[in-house]
């Protein structure tokens, strides 16, 4: 089964002139698929990961994830889809810093509204668990390491169980330690919880060890 | 409707979190607002007070309705009763001669008793005359009046400084004179005057006692007697009054009442409102005054919260593109900031609301001796329900207003623009 389904996206620019970033890019991604979108600079990989993830919504083209096509819809639609479907990894941590590490976790599942808020703690503790950053659940988010805060980031963004992880250079700001731990729990995600990973990323030895990995270059899907 | 509520929830508890980590700014934005209802309260309650004293003041003194007689120019002369299609011209028409004193006074002052609206009616006959001792002779007036019923009305008796009210009431021949009038004349109780009608006829009197109302105009130039005195000294019938005075259960109604007997007995008529034109002014600008102030303090209340607020979210685009990329919607990022917004402005209102009503009593328990007004003890305050429900609507507007500006420029911020550096 298709979790996400691209067909002819285009994407413009306008600002300071316009300018076609994506020409008409198309492909498929299977349901537990551990995806790297690879590329140089400028290639359109992380403007084509912004569309992916449903905030970005000026577009040609499809867009289907879970059979459901994003095109034309409101952003309250949106927002609420992203909040159930899709999990996001960043660069930077972007954690809430004001919050402990569990209340980071639980915010989407609050959000999302399904269960008690007991449950919710209790899968937020979970999740903590297995990524290994159970002890530091109850300190505030600034307080961590860059290492701990990425983990806590993951784990945030399973917490609802989505079709879709997709990462911004998740591994850009870690040391080769943590980069290979960040890895190797993607990895895990996708074999094991047949939960879909998109990444975007420059590490090659990251691309390398998906399973697929997509090179795009001037717009286009080059390789993938 | 569930999920709605647990989304205001979840917004709410996201905005407590950061109003915990910015405490110090968050209070002082709340002691702002608390500081402008504060003023607001102590002010609108102190000026209204203010206003409401020297209104009781002069009210006591004035009955809610009047009725006379007046001297009038005739708007229809004979001529036009004689001619009435022809084009008449009457050069210096001099106003007719008629008689002040009201018809069928007595049968008037007993239907108007009878009036469930009334609360007091009373029969009164005021002249102009000339109070003589040695060579001075001031001018004044003599209020000829029942004076039991005067009591009722308008409280006279506790006006009284020397002397004694019932005196005047059993002694013919003996008056009440202002305080003001007694000291230029330089007269005490038990002192004998004479006093000099516009007719021409000579009159002594003895002063039984002298009475002080606060009010300089009534001091100086009036004094009261029995109507048997005053038509005594006119040499008119006991039949002969110039004048009712009225008081209502509900003064408001006032004009209209006034409006009614004029039309039903054709006497002038005038109240309250008509009398004290010039003081009513003077209270609605009085509290446009106290509106004025506390809105502009309000104001500058409502740009902290702005100010505080719009850097919050400068501070914290990165954890708003962060909110809405996990699922949150524009509405609840605007949610996060407007509650804090209406957090302060409610804490605000509800501590100015709390410190006003404290600084408010404090200042009625103020002593205060004044030589006008003479009932005063204490600061006049007024502690009126409906000034505490406008200040913290008030409070409340401003806060919403001032935090609504911000938080709909968190809710449109673009999360891409920050999410990609």
């Amino acid at each position: 089964m298709n979790v996400l389904e691209v067909a002819n996206l285009n994407k413009y620019f306008t600002e300071p002139v316009r300018n076609q970033v994506l020409k008409g890019v198309g492909f498929q991604v299977k349901a537990g698929e551990f995806v790297a979108i690879t590329g140089k600079s400028g290639s359109g990989k992380s403007t084509l990961l912004y569309l992916l993830s449903t905030m970005d919504t000026d577009f040609e083209g499809s867009i289907m994830i879970n059979g459901e096509q994003m095109k034309g819809k409101a952003n309250r639609w949106l927002a609420a889809f992203r909040n159930q479907h899709i999990g996001f990894v960043f660069q930077f941590h972007y954690l809430l810093p004001e919050f402990t590490s569990l209340e980071n976790v639980m915010l989407p599942a609050r959000k999302l509204g399904i269960y008690s808020k007991d449950q919710i703690e209790q899968r937020a503790m979970d999740l903590l668990k297995l990524l290994e950053v159970d002890s530091q659940a109850a300190k505030r988010a600034a307080l961590l390491s860059g290492g701990q805060q990425q983990r806590v980031a993951i784990a945030r963004a399973l917490i609802n169980d989505p079709s879709i992880v997709m990462g911004d250079e998740p591994t850009g700001n870690l040391d080769s330690a943590n980069s290979s731990t960040v890895l190797g729990l993607f990895k895990e995600l996708a074999k094991e919880r047949q939960q879909t990973v998109l990444v975007v990323t420059h590490d090659e030895d990251f691309a390398r060890r998906a399973d697929r990995r997509i090179y795009m270059a001037d717009g286009q899907i080059v390789e993938g | 409707m569930k999920k709605r509520l647990t989304n205001i929830a979840l917004s709410a508890s996201i905005a407590a979190t950061y109003m915990k980590a910015k405490l110090r700014q968050t209070l002082i934005a709340t002691a702002g607002v608390a500081f402008g209802i504060t003023v607001f309260i102590f002010m609108v309650s102190f000026i209204q007070g203010t206003n409401e004293y020297t209104q009781d003041v002069v009210f006591q003194q004035s009955p809610h309705l009047r009725m006379y007689n007046e001297v009038q120019i005739a708007d229809q002369s004979l001529l036009d009763r004689r001619f009435p299609n022809g084009i008449n011209q009457v050069h210096h028409q001099k106003p007719k001669d008629i008689l002040l004193n009201l018809k069928d006074v007595n049968q008037v002052l007993d239907e108007l008793r009878a009036d469930p609206r009334v609360q007091a009616a009373s029969g009164a006959i005021t002249t102009q005359v000339f109070f003589r001792l040695g060579s001075s002779s001031l001018n004044g007036k003599i209020n000829g009046v029942d004076l039991e019923r005067e009591d009722q009305l308008f409280n006279l008796s506790s006006k009284v400084i020397e002397g004694s009210y019932e005196e005047v009431n059993v002694k013919t021949n003996s008056i009440l004179m202002g305080v003001g009038l007694a000291k230029r004349l330089n007269v005490t109780t038990g002192d004998q005057i004479l006093l000099t009608t516009e007719k021409g006829g000579n009159f002594p009197v003895i002063v039984a006692g002298i009475f002080k109302t606060g009010l300089t105009d009534i001091d100086k130039q009036q004094c009261y007697a029995s109507i048997k005195t005053v038509q005594k000294l006119l040499g008119v019938p006991a039949s002969y009054l110039t004048e009712i005075k009225v008081k209502l259960f509900d003064k408001e109604l006032a004009p209209e009442i006034s409006q009614q007997w004029q039309a039903r007995y054709h006497y002038q008529g005038s109240d309250w409102k008509k009398d004290n034109a010039s003081l009513l002014e003077g209270d609605v600008l009085r509290r446009m005054i106290v509106y004025g102030v506390a809105g502009t303090i309000l104001l500058v209340a409502g740009f902290g919260i702005f100010n505080i607020l719009t850097m919050m979210i400068y501070e914290k685009m990165k954890e708003i593109a962060i909110l809405k990329a996990t699922g949150f919607s524009d509405s609840d990022v605007r949610g996060i900031f407007l509650t804090q917004a209406l957090v302060i402005g409610a804490a605000g209102a509800v501590m100015g609301l709390v410190f006003g009503f404290l600084i408010s009593y404090a200042v009625s328990k103020v002593p205060f001796n004044s030589d006008v007004m003479i009932t005063l003890d204490h600061l006049p305050v007024s502690f009126k329900p409906v000034y505490y429900i406008t200040g913290f609507t008030f409070g409340i507007l401003t806060t919403a207003l001032s935090g609504y500006l911000p938080s709909r420029k968190a809710a449109k911020m673009d999360p891409i623009s920050i999410l990609r550096g």
